[in-house]
Protein backbone atom coordinates (compact mmCIF):
# COMPACT_ATOMS: atom_id res chain seq x y z
CA UNK A 1 0.00 0.00 0.00
CA UNK A 2 1.69 3.06 -1.18
CA UNK A 3 0.59 6.36 -0.40
CA UNK A 4 1.56 10.04 0.12
CA UNK A 5 -0.26 12.28 2.71
CA UNK A 6 -0.06 15.95 2.95
CA UNK A 7 -1.00 17.95 6.01
CA UNK A 8 -1.63 21.41 5.81
CA UNK A 9 1.55 21.41 4.94
CA UNK A 10 3.18 24.92 4.76
CA UNK A 11 7.10 25.65 3.67
CA UNK A 12 8.33 29.16 3.81
CA UNK A 13 12.03 29.58 2.35
CA UNK A 14 14.13 32.67 4.38
CA UNK A 15 15.71 34.89 1.83
CA UNK A 16 18.79 35.90 3.76
CA UNK A 17 20.77 37.61 0.32
CA UNK A 18 22.44 40.62 1.55
CA UNK A 19 22.08 39.98 5.23
CA UNK A 20 23.13 36.46 5.40
CA UNK A 21 26.14 37.19 7.39
CA UNK A 22 26.78 37.30 11.80
CA UNK A 23 27.43 41.17 11.35
CA UNK A 24 24.17 41.93 9.70
CA UNK A 25 22.40 39.62 12.32
CA UNK A 26 23.58 40.80 15.36
CA UNK A 27 22.90 44.39 14.46
CA UNK A 28 19.43 43.50 13.30
CA UNK A 29 19.34 42.05 17.28
CA UNK A 30 20.71 44.95 18.57
CA UNK A 31 18.59 47.57 16.33
CA UNK A 32 15.46 45.41 16.16
CA UNK A 33 14.89 44.15 12.46
CA UNK A 34 16.48 46.33 9.72
CA UNK A 35 14.32 44.70 7.23
CA UNK A 36 11.08 44.02 7.59
CA UNK A 37 8.74 42.08 5.75
CA UNK A 38 7.41 39.33 7.28
CA UNK A 39 8.52 37.41 10.05
CA UNK A 40 8.02 36.77 14.36
CA UNK A 41 8.42 39.34 17.04
CA UNK A 42 12.06 37.87 17.42
CA UNK A 43 13.59 39.01 13.79
CA UNK A 44 12.29 40.24 11.25
CA UNK A 45 12.91 38.97 7.70
CA UNK A 46 12.32 38.65 3.96
CA UNK A 47 10.08 35.41 3.82
CA UNK A 48 8.90 33.70 0.88
CA UNK A 49 5.80 31.59 1.40
CA UNK A 50 6.61 28.58 -1.44
CA UNK A 51 3.76 26.49 -0.20
CA UNK A 52 0.79 27.25 1.86
CA UNK A 53 -2.23 25.29 3.96
CA UNK A 54 -1.65 22.20 1.19
CA UNK A 55 -3.77 19.01 1.86
CA UNK A 56 -2.72 16.38 -1.04
CA UNK A 57 -3.68 12.56 -0.63
CA UNK A 58 -2.26 9.88 -3.23
CA UNK A 59 -2.94 6.53 -3.56
CA UNK A 60 -2.38 3.21 -5.41
CA UNK A 61 -2.71 4.06 -9.07
CA UNK A 62 -2.83 7.86 -8.64
CA UNK A 63 -1.03 9.47 -11.46
CA UNK A 64 -0.84 13.46 -10.46
CA UNK A 65 -0.35 16.15 -12.81
CA UNK A 66 0.65 19.15 -11.13
CA UNK A 67 0.03 22.43 -13.37
CA UNK A 68 0.21 25.93 -12.96
CA UNK A 69 2.52 28.79 -13.31
CA UNK A 70 5.98 29.52 -13.05
CA UNK A 71 6.85 29.89 -9.44
CA UNK A 72 3.30 28.55 -8.22
CA UNK A 73 4.97 25.93 -5.78
CA UNK A 74 5.21 22.13 -8.09
CA UNK A 75 9.06 21.99 -7.49
CA UNK A 76 9.06 22.68 -4.15
CA UNK A 77 5.65 20.37 -3.41
CA UNK A 78 7.81 17.57 -5.32
CA UNK A 79 10.46 18.81 -3.37
CA UNK A 80 8.82 18.42 0.02
CA UNK A 81 7.19 14.62 -0.67
CA UNK A 82 10.61 13.87 -1.98
CA UNK A 83 12.01 14.81 1.68
CA UNK A 84 14.70 17.22 0.82
CA UNK A 85 12.22 19.86 2.59
CA UNK A 86 10.86 19.30 5.94
CA UNK A 87 7.63 21.37 5.70
CA UNK A 88 7.68 24.68 8.41
CA UNK A 89 3.96 23.75 9.01
CA UNK A 90 2.06 20.42 9.05
CA UNK A 91 3.38 17.22 8.18
CA UNK A 92 3.75 14.80 5.34
CA UNK A 93 3.81 11.12 5.89
CA UNK A 94 4.89 8.95 2.95
CA UNK A 95 4.91 5.05 2.36
CA UNK A 96 6.82 3.77 -0.30
CA UNK A 97 10.28 4.29 -2.05
CA UNK A 98 10.58 7.32 -3.64
CA UNK A 99 12.26 7.58 -6.97
CA UNK A 100 13.03 11.38 -7.77
CA UNK A 101 13.73 12.08 -11.15
CA UNK A 102 14.62 15.78 -11.09
CA UNK A 103 17.41 17.19 -12.58
CA UNK A 104 21.03 15.76 -12.56
CA UNK A 105 22.09 12.24 -10.58
CA UNK A 106 22.59 12.99 -6.89
CA UNK A 107 26.14 13.11 -6.25
CA UNK A 108 27.38 12.70 -9.48
CA UNK A 109 31.32 13.33 -9.77
CA UNK A 110 33.04 14.36 -12.80
CA UNK A 111 36.24 12.91 -11.73
CA UNK A 112 34.94 9.83 -10.86
CA UNK A 113 33.73 6.88 -13.79
CA UNK A 114 30.63 6.30 -14.70
CA UNK A 115 30.57 3.03 -12.79
CA UNK A 116 31.57 4.53 -9.75
CA UNK A 117 29.06 7.00 -10.32
CA UNK A 118 25.96 4.48 -10.54
CA UNK A 119 27.02 3.02 -7.59
CA UNK A 120 27.29 6.14 -4.99
CA UNK A 121 23.88 7.45 -6.71
CA UNK A 122 22.38 4.28 -6.10
CA UNK A 123 23.88 4.36 -2.82
CA UNK A 124 22.56 7.67 -2.23
CA UNK A 125 18.88 6.31 -3.61
CA UNK A 126 18.62 3.93 -0.86
CA UNK A 127 19.67 1.05 -2.53
CA UNK A 128 22.17 -1.55 -1.62
CA UNK A 129 25.56 -2.19 -2.98
CA UNK A 130 24.12 -5.41 -4.20
CA UNK A 131 20.85 -3.88 -5.99
CA UNK A 132 23.02 -1.75 -7.76
CA UNK A 133 25.16 -4.84 -8.91
CA UNK A 134 22.35 -6.32 -10.61
CA UNK A 135 20.98 -3.42 -12.33
CA UNK A 136 24.22 -2.60 -14.05
CA UNK A 137 23.69 -4.89 -17.08
CA UNK A 138 20.45 -3.28 -17.41
CA UNK A 139 21.69 0.27 -16.95
CA UNK A 140 25.23 -0.39 -19.47
CA UNK A 141 22.15 -1.97 -22.41
CA UNK A 142 19.98 0.94 -22.31
CA UNK A 143 22.48 3.80 -21.68
CA UNK A 144 24.66 2.10 -24.34
CA UNK A 145 27.88 4.15 -23.16
CA UNK A 146 29.52 1.29 -23.52
CA UNK A 147 33.43 1.94 -22.77
CA UNK A 148 32.75 5.18 -21.79
CA UNK A 149 30.96 3.92 -18.45
CA UNK A 150 34.59 3.14 -17.74
CA UNK A 151 36.07 6.35 -18.36
CA UNK A 152 35.97 9.47 -15.72
CA UNK A 153 32.64 11.33 -16.57
CA UNK A 154 34.33 14.76 -17.22
CA UNK A 155 35.11 13.26 -20.64
CA UNK A 156 31.26 12.71 -21.12
CA UNK A 157 29.29 15.00 -23.54
CA UNK A 158 26.26 16.72 -21.83
CA UNK A 159 23.80 14.11 -23.81
CA UNK A 160 26.08 11.26 -22.25
CA UNK A 161 25.62 12.25 -18.87
CA UNK A 162 21.91 12.81 -18.90
CA UNK A 163 21.43 9.59 -20.70
CA UNK A 164 23.73 7.98 -17.38
CA UNK A 165 21.48 9.84 -15.37
CA UNK A 166 18.01 8.53 -17.02
CA UNK A 167 19.43 5.11 -17.72
CA UNK A 168 20.35 4.76 -13.44
CA UNK A 169 17.29 6.30 -12.47
CA UNK A 170 14.85 4.29 -14.86
CA UNK A 171 16.72 1.47 -13.53
CA UNK A 172 15.27 1.59 -9.83
CA UNK A 173 12.44 -0.06 -9.10
CA UNK A 174 9.87 2.76 -8.24
CA UNK A 175 6.81 2.88 -5.87
CA UNK A 176 6.87 6.84 -6.05
CA UNK A 177 7.60 8.54 -9.02
CA UNK A 178 8.20 12.30 -8.90
CA UNK A 179 9.42 14.10 -12.09
CA UNK A 180 9.92 17.60 -12.90
CA UNK A 181 8.97 18.83 -16.28
CA UNK A 182 10.12 15.01 -17.46
CA UNK A 183 13.23 14.75 -19.01
CA UNK A 184 15.37 15.38 -21.24
CA UNK A 185 17.89 12.63 -22.80
CA UNK A 186 20.47 12.78 -25.41
CA UNK A 187 19.81 12.58 -28.93
CA UNK A 188 16.51 12.17 -30.98
CA UNK A 189 17.09 8.15 -31.39
CA UNK A 190 17.48 7.88 -27.64
CA UNK A 191 14.71 10.09 -26.74
CA UNK A 192 12.21 7.92 -28.37
CA UNK A 193 13.71 5.03 -26.00
CA UNK A 194 14.04 6.92 -23.00
CA UNK A 195 10.32 8.30 -23.55
CA UNK A 196 9.15 4.44 -24.23
CA UNK A 197 11.32 3.43 -21.01
CA UNK A 198 9.34 6.02 -19.11
CA UNK A 199 6.08 5.23 -19.89
CA UNK A 200 7.25 1.27 -18.33
CA UNK A 201 8.43 3.18 -15.65
CA UNK A 202 5.71 4.89 -14.95
CA UNK A 203 3.65 1.72 -15.64
CA UNK A 204 5.44 -0.02 -12.58
CA UNK A 205 5.06 2.77 -10.51
CA UNK A 206 2.24 3.45 -7.53
CA UNK A 207 2.23 6.67 -7.60
CA UNK A 208 3.60 9.42 -9.76
CA UNK A 209 3.40 13.12 -9.30
CA UNK A 210 4.81 15.17 -12.49
CA UNK A 211 5.37 18.94 -12.89
CA UNK A 212 4.73 19.86 -16.06
CA UNK A 213 4.15 22.78 -18.79
CA UNK A 214 3.46 20.02 -21.43
CA UNK A 215 -0.12 19.44 -22.03
CA UNK A 216 0.31 16.36 -24.24
CA UNK A 217 2.39 14.68 -21.55
CA UNK A 218 -0.04 15.22 -18.47
CA UNK A 219 -2.87 14.20 -20.87
CA UNK A 220 -1.17 10.92 -21.70
CA UNK A 221 0.48 9.94 -18.44
CA UNK A 222 -1.54 11.24 -15.42
CA UNK A 223 -5.30 10.52 -14.59
CA UNK A 224 -5.54 13.22 -11.84
CA UNK A 225 -4.63 16.96 -12.08
CA UNK A 226 -3.67 19.95 -9.68
CA UNK A 227 -3.87 23.11 -10.00
CA UNK A 228 -1.37 25.39 -8.45
CA UNK A 229 -1.63 29.10 -7.78
CA UNK A 230 1.22 31.43 -5.56
CA UNK A 231 1.77 28.31 -3.07
CA UNK A 232 -1.68 26.78 -2.53
CA UNK A 233 -3.68 24.15 -4.45
CA UNK A 234 -6.51 25.82 -6.25
CA UNK A 235 -8.10 22.64 -7.19
CA UNK A 236 -7.68 18.89 -7.84
CA UNK A 237 -9.48 16.45 -10.15
CA UNK A 238 -9.53 14.97 -13.31
CA UNK A 239 -6.41 15.96 -15.55
CA UNK A 240 -8.49 16.93 -18.63
CA UNK A 241 -10.86 19.19 -16.10
CA UNK A 242 -7.96 20.93 -14.44
CA UNK A 243 -5.87 21.54 -17.47
CA UNK A 244 -8.93 23.34 -19.08
CA UNK A 245 -9.44 25.41 -15.78
CA UNK A 246 -5.63 26.00 -15.99
CA UNK A 247 -6.21 27.77 -19.58
CA UNK A 248 -9.10 29.68 -19.25
CA UNK B 1 9.48 28.64 17.19
CA UNK B 2 7.96 27.32 14.26
CA UNK B 3 10.53 24.23 14.63
CA UNK B 4 9.40 23.53 17.83
CA UNK B 5 5.63 23.33 16.43
CA UNK B 6 6.65 21.20 14.00
CA UNK B 7 8.59 18.95 16.18
CA UNK B 8 5.75 18.35 18.07
CA UNK B 9 3.55 17.22 15.06
CA UNK B 10 6.12 15.00 13.82
CA UNK B 11 6.53 13.05 17.11
CA UNK B 12 2.60 12.78 17.20
CA UNK B 13 2.69 11.43 13.73
CA UNK B 14 5.83 9.52 14.47
CA UNK B 15 3.81 7.46 17.79
CA UNK B 16 0.71 7.12 16.20
CA UNK B 17 0.26 6.44 12.52
CA UNK B 18 -3.00 5.25 13.24
CA UNK B 19 -4.35 8.27 14.09
CA UNK B 20 -3.99 9.27 10.65
CA UNK B 21 -6.35 5.94 9.20
CA UNK B 22 -9.33 7.34 11.02
CA UNK B 23 -8.56 10.36 9.37
CA UNK B 24 -9.02 8.81 5.90
CA UNK B 25 -11.25 5.84 6.45
CA UNK B 26 -10.60 4.78 3.12
CA UNK B 27 -6.31 3.85 3.93
CA UNK B 28 -5.81 0.46 5.04
CA UNK B 29 -3.28 -0.40 7.72
CA UNK B 30 -0.27 -0.51 5.37
CA UNK B 31 1.09 -4.50 5.07
CA UNK B 32 4.38 -5.21 7.37
CA UNK B 33 7.18 -5.20 5.42
CA UNK B 34 6.28 -5.09 1.80
CA UNK B 35 7.03 -1.80 1.05
CA UNK B 36 9.68 0.41 3.05
CA UNK B 37 7.66 2.50 5.01
CA UNK B 38 9.59 5.95 4.78
CA UNK B 39 7.68 8.87 6.86
CA UNK B 40 9.53 11.96 6.44
CA UNK B 41 9.80 12.26 10.25
CA UNK B 42 13.23 11.87 11.42
CA UNK B 43 14.85 13.69 14.32
CA UNK B 44 18.73 14.35 15.17
CA UNK B 45 19.31 10.79 17.21
CA UNK B 46 17.81 9.08 14.36
CA UNK B 47 19.87 11.43 11.94
CA UNK B 48 22.90 10.16 13.83
CA UNK B 49 22.69 6.66 14.14
CA UNK B 50 20.65 6.06 10.52
CA UNK B 51 23.60 7.99 9.18
CA UNK B 52 26.07 6.14 11.05
CA UNK B 53 24.83 2.87 9.67
CA UNK B 54 24.87 3.83 6.01
CA UNK B 55 28.72 3.04 5.78
CA UNK B 56 27.84 1.53 2.99
CA UNK B 57 27.72 5.13 1.84
CA UNK B 58 29.93 7.53 3.88
CA UNK B 59 32.28 5.08 3.52
CA UNK B 60 32.41 5.23 0.00
CA UNK B 61 32.15 8.93 -0.31
CA UNK B 62 35.13 9.56 1.71
CA UNK B 63 36.90 7.16 -0.12
CA UNK B 64 36.35 8.37 -3.12
CA UNK B 65 36.83 11.98 -2.34
CA UNK B 66 40.67 10.35 -1.57
CA UNK B 67 40.80 9.11 -4.51
CA UNK B 68 39.84 11.93 -6.20
CA UNK B 69 42.37 13.95 -4.83
CA UNK B 70 45.25 11.88 -6.10
CA UNK B 71 43.93 10.99 -9.49
CA UNK B 72 46.54 9.91 -11.79
CA UNK B 73 49.54 10.22 -9.33
CA UNK B 74 50.75 7.12 -8.25
CA UNK B 75 51.18 7.27 -4.91
CA UNK B 76 48.24 8.91 -3.71
CA UNK B 77 47.41 9.94 -0.23
CA UNK B 78 51.48 8.85 0.16
CA UNK B 79 52.19 12.90 -1.53
CA UNK B 80 50.56 14.59 1.80
CA UNK B 81 53.14 11.89 3.98
CA UNK B 82 56.36 12.77 1.60
CA UNK B 83 55.44 16.81 2.37
CA UNK B 84 54.39 15.96 6.12
CA UNK B 85 57.99 13.71 6.54
CA UNK B 86 59.55 16.87 4.77
CA UNK B 87 58.50 19.38 6.75
CA UNK B 88 58.97 17.35 10.06
CA UNK B 89 62.55 16.61 9.03
CA UNK B 90 63.24 20.27 8.42
CA UNK B 91 61.27 21.72 11.20
CA UNK B 92 62.36 18.61 13.49
CA UNK B 93 66.50 19.55 12.93
CA UNK B 94 65.78 23.37 14.04
CA UNK B 95 63.24 22.93 17.04
CA UNK B 96 65.90 20.33 18.16
CA UNK B 97 68.09 22.91 18.57
CA UNK B 98 65.85 25.69 19.26
CA UNK B 99 64.55 23.67 22.94
CA UNK B 100 67.58 21.80 23.40
CA UNK B 101 66.26 18.30 22.35
CA UNK B 102 67.94 15.19 21.49
CA UNK B 103 66.68 14.81 18.12
CA UNK B 104 65.47 11.33 19.01
CA UNK B 105 62.89 12.36 21.63
CA UNK B 106 61.99 15.59 19.54
CA UNK B 107 61.57 14.14 16.61
CA UNK B 108 58.73 11.26 17.04
CA UNK B 109 57.27 14.22 19.13
CA UNK B 110 56.92 16.78 16.91
CA UNK B 111 55.88 13.76 13.91
CA UNK B 112 52.83 12.29 16.75
CA UNK B 113 51.88 15.95 17.43
CA UNK B 114 51.66 17.16 14.02
CA UNK B 115 50.03 14.31 12.47
CA UNK B 116 47.53 14.52 14.89
CA UNK B 117 47.09 18.51 14.32
CA UNK B 118 47.27 17.86 10.50
CA UNK B 119 44.17 15.51 10.68
CA UNK B 120 42.79 17.87 13.34
CA UNK B 121 43.04 21.15 11.09
CA UNK B 122 41.85 19.58 8.06
CA UNK B 123 38.98 18.53 9.62
CA UNK B 124 38.04 21.65 11.47
CA UNK B 125 38.38 24.01 8.36
CA UNK B 126 36.41 21.06 5.96
CA UNK B 127 33.77 21.31 8.46
CA UNK B 128 33.33 24.84 7.61
CA UNK B 129 32.26 23.94 4.02
CA UNK B 130 30.66 20.97 4.92
CA UNK B 131 27.13 21.72 3.97
CA UNK B 132 28.07 24.70 1.75
CA UNK B 133 28.90 22.26 -1.08
CA UNK B 134 27.12 19.84 -0.58
CA UNK B 135 23.50 20.39 -2.34
CA UNK B 136 24.28 17.96 -5.15
CA UNK B 137 23.96 15.08 -2.75
CA UNK B 138 20.78 16.14 -0.70
CA UNK B 139 19.18 18.19 -3.01
CA UNK B 140 16.77 15.62 -4.53
CA UNK B 141 16.30 12.87 -1.83
CA UNK B 142 16.06 12.78 1.78
CA UNK B 143 19.61 11.81 3.74
CA UNK B 144 20.84 12.01 6.68
CA UNK B 145 22.86 14.97 7.37
CA UNK B 146 24.98 13.14 9.68
CA UNK B 147 26.37 11.06 7.13
CA UNK B 148 28.22 14.12 5.25
CA UNK B 149 29.78 14.14 8.67
CA UNK B 150 31.09 10.85 8.46
CA UNK B 151 32.63 10.83 4.95
CA UNK B 152 34.55 13.62 5.80
CA UNK B 153 36.17 12.64 9.02
CA UNK B 154 36.72 8.79 7.75
CA UNK B 155 38.49 10.68 4.65
CA UNK B 156 40.77 12.30 7.07
CA UNK B 157 41.02 9.02 9.07
CA UNK B 158 42.69 7.66 5.85
CA UNK B 159 44.95 10.20 5.11
CA UNK B 160 46.03 9.66 9.28
CA UNK B 161 46.43 5.94 8.75
CA UNK B 162 49.38 7.03 5.68
CA UNK B 163 50.76 9.21 8.03
CA UNK B 164 50.53 7.21 10.76
CA UNK B 165 52.78 4.54 8.81
CA UNK B 166 55.74 7.24 8.91
CA UNK B 167 55.68 8.00 12.12
CA UNK B 168 55.96 4.12 13.19
CA UNK B 169 59.18 4.22 10.79
CA UNK B 170 60.58 6.97 12.20
CA UNK B 171 59.53 5.89 16.19
CA UNK B 172 61.62 2.71 15.19
CA UNK B 173 64.62 4.41 13.45
CA UNK B 174 64.81 6.68 16.37
CA UNK B 175 63.96 5.97 19.76
CA UNK B 176 62.81 1.82 19.01
CA UNK B 177 63.30 1.74 23.09
CA UNK B 178 59.80 3.63 22.99
CA UNK B 179 57.73 1.19 21.64
CA UNK B 180 55.73 -0.38 24.48
CA UNK B 181 51.95 -1.75 25.51
CA UNK B 182 51.34 2.13 26.24
CA UNK B 183 51.10 2.42 22.77
CA UNK B 184 47.39 0.94 22.82
CA UNK B 185 46.11 3.61 25.03
CA UNK B 186 46.10 5.75 21.60
CA UNK B 187 43.54 3.59 20.44
CA UNK B 188 40.54 4.58 23.14
CA UNK B 189 41.92 8.45 23.04
CA UNK B 190 41.77 8.57 19.31
CA UNK B 191 38.32 7.41 19.47
CA UNK B 192 37.24 10.31 21.85
CA UNK B 193 39.42 12.47 19.45
CA UNK B 194 36.57 11.43 16.78
CA UNK B 195 33.81 11.46 18.97
CA UNK B 196 35.24 15.42 19.34
CA UNK B 197 35.48 15.68 15.95
CA UNK B 198 31.81 14.41 14.87
CA UNK B 199 30.18 17.25 17.01
CA UNK B 200 32.62 19.99 16.25
CA UNK B 201 31.99 18.81 12.65
CA UNK B 202 28.31 18.76 12.71
CA UNK B 203 28.27 22.08 14.85
CA UNK B 204 30.65 24.04 12.82
CA UNK B 205 28.75 22.19 9.69
CA UNK B 206 25.75 24.03 10.60
CA UNK B 207 27.17 27.45 12.01
CA UNK B 208 29.00 28.35 8.57
CA UNK B 209 26.20 26.94 6.36
CA UNK B 210 23.86 29.65 8.14
CA UNK B 211 26.49 32.46 8.55
CA UNK B 212 29.12 32.18 5.91
CA UNK B 213 31.41 34.91 7.27
CA UNK B 214 32.27 32.41 9.81
CA UNK B 215 34.68 29.70 7.56
CA UNK B 216 37.00 32.41 7.18
CA UNK B 217 36.86 33.05 10.99
CA UNK B 218 37.43 30.01 11.74
CA UNK B 219 40.33 29.14 9.53
CA UNK B 220 42.08 32.03 10.70
CA UNK B 221 41.69 30.89 14.21
CA UNK B 222 43.14 27.78 12.98
CA UNK B 223 45.73 29.24 12.20
CA UNK B 224 46.41 30.41 15.46
CA UNK B 225 46.08 27.39 17.53
CA UNK B 226 48.92 25.78 15.89
CA UNK B 227 51.10 28.22 17.15
CA UNK B 228 49.37 28.57 21.19
CA UNK B 229 49.13 24.58 21.07
CA UNK B 230 52.25 22.61 22.25
CA UNK B 231 53.01 20.69 19.05
CA UNK B 232 56.46 22.38 17.60
CA UNK B 233 57.53 23.63 21.13
CA UNK B 234 57.06 21.27 23.86
CA UNK B 235 54.72 21.76 26.62
CA UNK B 236 56.94 21.19 29.84
CA UNK B 237 58.52 24.58 28.46
CA UNK B 238 55.35 26.48 29.70
CA UNK B 239 54.47 24.16 32.45
CA UNK B 240 54.76 25.96 35.89
CA UNK B 241 55.22 29.72 34.06
CA UNK B 242 52.94 32.02 34.12
CA UNK B 243 52.06 31.11 31.00
CA UNK B 244 51.21 27.91 31.78
CA UNK B 245 47.29 28.28 31.27
CA UNK B 246 48.31 28.00 27.60
CA UNK B 247 48.49 24.66 27.91
CA UNK B 248 46.38 23.76 31.12
CA UNK B 249 43.25 25.08 29.70
CA UNK B 250 44.20 24.27 25.51
CA UNK B 251 41.23 22.27 24.96
CA UNK B 252 43.15 21.40 21.71
CA UNK B 253 46.28 20.41 23.68
CA UNK B 254 44.24 17.91 26.04
CA UNK B 255 43.08 16.15 22.92
CA UNK B 256 46.23 15.69 20.94
CA UNK B 257 47.76 14.46 24.56
CA UNK B 258 45.67 11.93 24.85
CA UNK B 259 46.78 10.07 21.60
CA UNK B 260 50.61 11.29 21.37
CA UNK B 261 51.71 10.35 24.64
CA UNK B 262 50.46 6.90 23.77
CA UNK B 263 52.11 7.00 20.50
CA UNK B 264 55.46 7.82 22.32
CA UNK B 265 55.15 5.11 24.48
CA UNK B 266 53.58 7.04 27.46
CA UNK B 267 50.66 7.11 29.43
CA UNK B 268 48.85 10.88 29.18
CA UNK B 269 48.17 12.82 32.54
CA UNK B 270 44.31 12.21 33.95
CA UNK B 271 43.70 15.64 33.30
CA UNK B 272 44.08 15.28 29.61
CA UNK B 273 41.56 12.55 29.60
CA UNK B 274 38.90 14.36 32.07
CA UNK B 275 39.53 17.79 30.03
CA UNK B 276 38.58 15.42 26.83
CA UNK B 277 35.89 13.17 28.17
CA UNK B 278 34.33 16.75 29.97
CA UNK B 279 34.52 18.36 26.43
CA UNK B 280 33.00 15.29 24.73
CA UNK B 281 30.06 15.56 26.98
CA UNK B 282 29.36 19.14 26.94
CA UNK B 283 29.99 19.52 23.13
CA UNK B 284 27.28 16.64 22.39
CA UNK B 285 25.43 17.83 24.96
CA UNK B 286 24.89 21.38 23.03
CA UNK B 287 25.18 19.86 19.74
CA UNK B 288 22.62 17.76 19.95
CA UNK B 289 20.07 20.28 21.05
CA UNK B 290 21.38 22.58 17.97
CA UNK B 291 20.85 19.34 15.44
CA UNK B 292 17.59 18.89 16.98
CA UNK B 293 16.22 22.41 16.81
CA UNK B 294 17.88 23.04 13.56
CA UNK B 295 18.83 20.13 11.71
CA UNK B 296 15.26 20.49 8.96
CA UNK B 297 16.63 24.27 8.62
CA UNK B 298 20.05 22.70 7.33
CA UNK B 299 18.10 22.28 3.50
CA UNK B 300 16.75 26.32 3.80
CA UNK B 301 19.98 27.73 4.54
CA UNK B 302 21.82 25.37 1.87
Amino acid sequence: MTRIILEDVAVDFPIYGAHRSLRKTLVEHTVGGLISQSGNRLRKRIIISALRGVQLELNDGDRLGLVGPNGAGKSTLLRVIAGVYEPTHGRVLVDGRITPLFDALPGLYAEDTGYQNIVTSGLLFGMSRKQIESKIPDIEAFSELNEYLSLPVRTYSAGMISRLGFAVVTAIEPDILLMDEGISAGDARFAERAAQRMHQLIHRSSIMVLASHVDDLLLSTCNKGALMSEGRIVAVGPIADILKQYHA
Amino acid sequence: MIEFATTLCHEVSEMSPSSISTNSPQLEPPAAGENPRQFLLTNAGADLVGGLKRYDIWGRLGWLEVRRRYQRTVIGPFWATISFAIFVGAFGAVGAGLWHQPVGTFLPFLTAGMMIWLMLSAILTEAGTLFVGANNIFGQTRLNYSMLVYAMIWRNLIVFAHNILFFFALLLLFSPSDVNPNMLLAIPGMLVVILNCVWTTLLLGMFCLRFRDMQQFISSVIQVCLFVTPIFWPPEILTGTERGFIVSLNPLYHLIEIVRRPLLGQIPAMVSYEAALLMTAIGWTITYFVFRSFRKRIAYWA
